[in-house]
């Protein structure tokens, strides 16, 4: 896999998910043996990050089997780079953007084209949120289902769905997304709107978002 | 315009607000419906309130999804033979 446009800056700010989580007692030397090909350590590392690493797969991706092959990768690529972790950001923060970013070189390699989000990945007509304020008796405040919500999310056209998990989930800035997806800003700001608006329209109609995906098999 | 490339905030009609709803959202911390200057509006146009309720109950409820899970077994067998391999 070529890999030499991924962006590996060690400097970048934290995502959200991934900045709470406080140092792992024993990562550090196992980070320093793995460097030295050690194969123990590595498995000692998948063990501590393969649940956050399955996890990002499958909220970007929204499909078991794709996950677990990007996790798989995933946990290669690291095995090859693993020797270029500096330690200037934490180890979790680093695998995360690496994670994030072998997703979407897998997407593009998929056809999706995330360069033009609006153009490209514009839902058709029946998939594009509905331009009507609804009325006020059918309100979500207080009462959004989390399962519901996770079906929901799963069901957004891939466009929606990355900017959404990668702000609203992940914690991402508008800028970090715009250069993760080589877009402007302002794509990705009425890209999460437009992915609040559908998953507000799926909500209120459940029927919509009810078929079957990939992340229902592991849905709580 | 008010401010920021804005439009009035007084005058806004329901359109105006849903054009500018995106940057509404970007803009501050995130709570439109807190928003000192969209308070009237809000107040005279509960539909629009309603909305932004429920986009920022989805935007809250967004950070519990997905609790981690565990890949299958299948995954680290297959790591474990191609690092074998190389």
């Amino acid at each position: 896999m070529d890999v030499q446009g991924l962006q590996m800056t060690q400097n970048s700010p934290s995502p959200g998910v991934f900045k709470r989580n406080p140092p792992i007692v024993g990562e550090a030397e196992a980070i320093e043996a793995a460097k030295n090909g050690d194969s123990q350590a590595f498995s000692k590392l998948y063990a501590l990050h393969k649940r956050r690493v399955y996890t990002l797969c499958l909220r970007m991706l929204g499909n078991v089997s794709e996950a677990e092959d990007m996790t798989q990768e995933a946990f290669l690529h690291l095995f090859r780079k693993i020797g270029s972790f500096r330690g200037e950001s934490a180890f979790s923060t680093w695998l995360h953007r690496l994670t994030v970013n072998l997703v979407l070189m897998h997407l593009r390699k998929k056809g999706l084209n995330l360069v033009s989000l609006e153009e490209t990945i514009n839902p058709s007509e029946e998939d594009a949120p509905k331009r009507d304020f609804g009325s006020r008796d059918l309100q979500l405040t207080g009462s959004v289902d989390r399962v519901a919500l996770e079906r929901a999310v799963a069901s957004l056209p891939p466009g929606y769905r990355m900017v959404f998990v990668l702000h609203d989930v992940e914690g991402f800035e508008h800028n970090e997304i715009a250069t993760m997806l080589e877009c402007s800003t302002g794509n990705s700001k009425s890209q999460l709107h437009k992915a609040r608006l559908k998953l507000r329209e799926l909500l209120r109609n459940p029927e919509r978002s009810t078929e079957p995906t990939g992340i229902n098999e592991v849905a709580v | 315009m008010s401010s920021k490339g804005f439009p009035d905030f007084d005058t806004m009609t329901p359109a105006d607000f849903e054009k500018y709803l995106p940057d509404f959202f970007a803009n501050g911390d995130g709570h439109v419906s807190t928003d000192p200057r969209l308070q009237t509006f809000l107040k005279n146009n509960p539909d629009c309130a309603a909305l932004v309720r429920d986009l920022e109950a989805i935007a809250e409820h967004a950070r519990s999804l997905f609790e981690p899970v565990e890949p299958s077994d299948a995954v680290w067998d297959g790591i474990a033979k191609k690092l074998k391999k190389n």
